[in-house]
């Protein structure tokens, strides 16, 4: 082999290995591809209808383990404790207020307002309740549950 | 002519529920009195203070203005 023909197969060579280098040229880290052009923000999920829902509000004189009235009345005696359940659905944060009064002769005299403030998840029960150590005087009475500022329920009972 | 109205002052009043109640600590209120007054217990202060570790971290030290969550009984 001469001179000129290893001139000529180092030439052919070195084209041929500048071309397989171009076609083994390490390739470009594929451009991060531009985010996509920002995407409307997702409408925020629709919110959940805030708040809580006032259902079913029962009187009685004694409570089970589910803060549910059981049983119901309406006519108390002198040594009674009064409950008032309140049975919510929804979730959130709630002020449920019960406001206890005896009324006489036309006037109205406070027995007891008491707040609790709930944040239920689901389904709750909350109850409030009265006692008086010395026995209730004979008379009509009424208890208001509110949730929030509304008025939910109007109890009238009885103590005899 | 209307009658005296009774008294009503030694009422004795209570509330609870299933669902987990805020309760805003008020002057003079431990950790023991307040689950005294929900649970009827003081010994149950530790669910009180299990449940607001986010913001309770010395159970000797709550503040009034604080708003606990009460989990239910």
């Amino acid at each position: 082999m001469n001179r000129k023909h290893l001139y000529v197969i180092l030439t052919a060579a070195a084209v041929a290995l500048a071309a397989c280098g171009k076609k083994e040229e390490a390739p470009k880290p594929a451009a991060v591809p531009a985010p996509p052009p920002a995407a409307a923000p997702a409408p925020a999920p629709a919110p959940v209808p805030a708040g809580v829902t006032a259902g079913a509000v029962s009187l009685g004189s004694a409570i089970g383990a589910d803060k549910k009235v059981t049983t119901a009345t309406d006519s108390f005696a002198k040594g009674d404790t009064f409950y008032v359940s309140v049975d919510t659905t929804g979730t959130g944060t709630a002020e449920l207020k019960a406001k206890w009064t005896y009324q006489k002769d036309g006037q109205v005299a406070p027995v007891k307002e008491d707040t609790q403030t709930i944040t239920p998840t689901g389904p709750a029960t909350s109850e409030f309740h009265v006692d008086k150590p010395d026995g209730w005087p004979a008379g009509d009475y009424q208890v208001e549950v509110f949730l929030g500022d509304k008025l939910i329920a109007t109890k009238k009972f009885t103590v005899k | 002519m209307t009658g005296k109205m009774p008294d009503f002052s030694n009422v004795q009043s209570g509330s609870s529920s299933t669902a987990t109640k805020i309760y805003e600590v008020v002057s003079g209120d431990s950790l023991s009195k307040i689950a005294k007054r929900e649970y009827g217990n003081a010994n149950e202060w530790t669910r009180i203070f299990e449940a607001n570790k986010d913001i309770i971290k010395d159970p000797n030290k709550i503040f009034p203005g604080q708003k606990l969550k009460i989990p239910p009984k």
